[in-house]
């Protein structure tokens, strides 16, 4: 199947949403992106409807169970089933979180590398076999936490650089994450944006958030994106110099389709703005 | 174990079960709350839409008690979400819980995962014909299909009525050729023959060994009926046809 390109804006595919996607997808909506630990290897009527999206529009397999940086051993059936996932809808892009998720047995939620030197070891090594199962590179996506590890030997931008160049990965950027962390940790995001290996990225995600009585912000995915996230999704356009398939994350209180294109339709504006702007430059 | 892993393990153990644990050296309380309650209820999440049923005959309060020690005591190996729902249905029947329970809790839960486990289920349906000879040749069952035994009448169940004394019962869970769930209940008889289809037998072979079980006064009279028996799972679905 050929793989249609992605530079444009997408949006996370749900099954709440299915009813009014099969009215029609909103033109704004470039591709899809799906969980492989959602949608892998079912049959029956969710199987038949993810078939009838994949025959029409791009899709983005992002996982969540492989638990790059956990203990234990990496869960090679996973990511083969998951090359076959991606092989029976068209997928050309895998992106998988660097936090870890299980050791032995599953948390199923993401958690917080350590940031220290045998970590970054171990987690480039089993994202390298991911890699080399897939036949392809893959983007590993900056975390939003909520404690920082003790012990660490290097700061969060530094790790990731370490992490994706040792793999020689590539970066999936999540701008809301990045907020989030420097609403919760007490650091500029714009100055921590430009320390990741920004050249690298072949995907990023937008997100809104929920911020606690006391001022702790969690990375829900339940509300709309706010201006400063929408701030560092135009940094990071302007400095890539080129635009960047992004999607856009709801996963509670989700609205309707027609508020969601709205948003991503917002994604598609920036990415025309920052086209022009390095169009400008170039010339 | 490298240093990381240390903390790592710490954390796992106290996610677990944090009323048991410590939390791991170096992380606020505040912090730690935020994970201890988001994957709890990431967790509940996964298995309350499965089990509205016995979720609402245990009550919130038994039924989290019943989540917290299946999160803190059941290894969970599998990275498939939909597969989270199965994992409670083994860790009640193991048996080994120390919360009392309901004697017929196992076998509800199990038959409210059939209807998800079949709603999903990956199934390569082999060549067949629909309008075939089901006596004389041999039968397809429906492979997206789950047949549940249990001594309870676990599709009874419910707020008004719950069983104090078990009744044998047969159900089969299916999904028909509009990819929807049915239910149908079934006798121990019917159980058996499709029982002994699934051993690739023909129509008439089952019937004649179910005959011979039975020890059955009238083989040729179990025949017949047999054959309308056959033809009507076959109308709902539970039957395929014959193999090619």
């Amino acid at each position: 199947m050929a793989l249609t390109p992605l530079n444009r804006a997408g949006l996370g595919f749900r099954r709440e949403l299915i009813p009014a996607l099969q009215q029609g997808v909103p033109p704004e909506i470039g591709f899809f992106e799906i969980a492989p630990e959602n949608w892998a290897g079912m049959g029956g009527r969710s199987a038949r409807t993810l078939r009838a999206f994949t025959e029409r529009f791009p899709f983005v397999c992002h996982g969540l169970s492989l638990s790059l940086g956990g203990a234990g051993p990496l869960n090679e059936d996973l990511v083969r089933r998951t090359r076959d996932f991606m092989r029976e809808h068209g997928m050309g892009l895998f992106t998988e979180h660097l936090s870890w998720c299980a050791d032995d047995s599953h948390l199923y939620d993401l958690l917080p590398i350590p940031m220290t030197e045998e970590a970054v070891r171990w987690t480039a090594e089993r994202i390298a076999r991911v890699q080399d199962i897939l036949g392809m590179r893959i983007g590993v996506e900056n975390a939003s936490t909520y404690i920082a590890p003790p012990g660490a030997e290097m700061t969060e931008p530094e790790f990731v650089r370490a992490v994706v160049e040792q793999a020689d990965c590539l970066l999936h950027l999540d701008v809301n994450n990045i907020y989030v962390n420097s609403r919760n940790f007490g650091f500029d995001p714009h100055a921590y944006l430009y320390q990741l290996p920004l050249a690298r990225t072949c995907y990023v995600h937008v997100a809104g958030h929920f911020v606690e009585d006391d001022g702790l912000v969690i990375d829900t995915h339940g509300s709309e994106v706010i201006d400063p996230v929408w701030q560092l999704l135009q940094a990071v356009y302007l400095q890539i110099g080129h635009v960047v398939p992004t999607c856009l994350e709801r996963d509670f209180n989700i609205p309707d389709l027609h508020t969601l294109a709205q948003e991503v339709a917002h994604i598609a504006h920036l990415q025309r703005e920052a086209t022009a702007v390095a169009q400008r430059r170039a010339a | 174990m490298q240093a990381f892993q240390q903390f790592q393990h710490d954390m796992a153990q106290h996610l677990r079960d944090p009323h048991h644990t410590r939390r791991p050296a170096g992380v606020p309380r505040r912090r730690m709350a935020v994970y201890n309650e988001l994957l709890f209820n990431n967790i509940c999440g996964f298995v309350d839409s499965c089990f509205p049923v016995s979720r609402q005959l245990l009550g919130e309060a038994r039924w989290r008690r019943l989540c917290r020690t299946f999160y803190r005591d059941w290894p969970l190996h599998t990275p498939w979400f939909r597969e989270i729902p199965r994992e409670l249905v083994r860790y009640l029947s193991e048996d080994r819980i120390a919360q009392p329970l309901p004697r017929w809790l196992p076998d509800l839960a199990r038959y409210e995962w059939a209807e998800l486990a079949v709603d999903v289920m990956a199934v390569n349906v082999s060549a067949h014909d629909a309008q075939g000879d089901m006596m004389q040749r041999p039968v397809l069952l429906n492979p997206a299909r789950m047949d549940v035994t249990s001594p309870w009448p676990v599709h009874r169940i419910g707020l008004q009525w719950q069983p104090r004394q078990p009744q044998p019962t047969f159900l089969v869970v299916f999904r028909d050729a509009q990819l929807d769930v049915q239910f149908s209940e079934i006798n121990a008889v019917t159980a058996r023959v499709l029982a002994l289809l699934e051993t690739g037998l023909t129509g008439q072979q089952a019937l004649a060994q179910l005959a011979q079980d039975m020890a059955h006064p009238d083989p040729p009279a179990l025949q017949s009926f047999g054959e309308q028996l056959l033809i009507s799972l076959r109308e709902q679905g539970v039957l395929l046809g014959t193999l090619k």
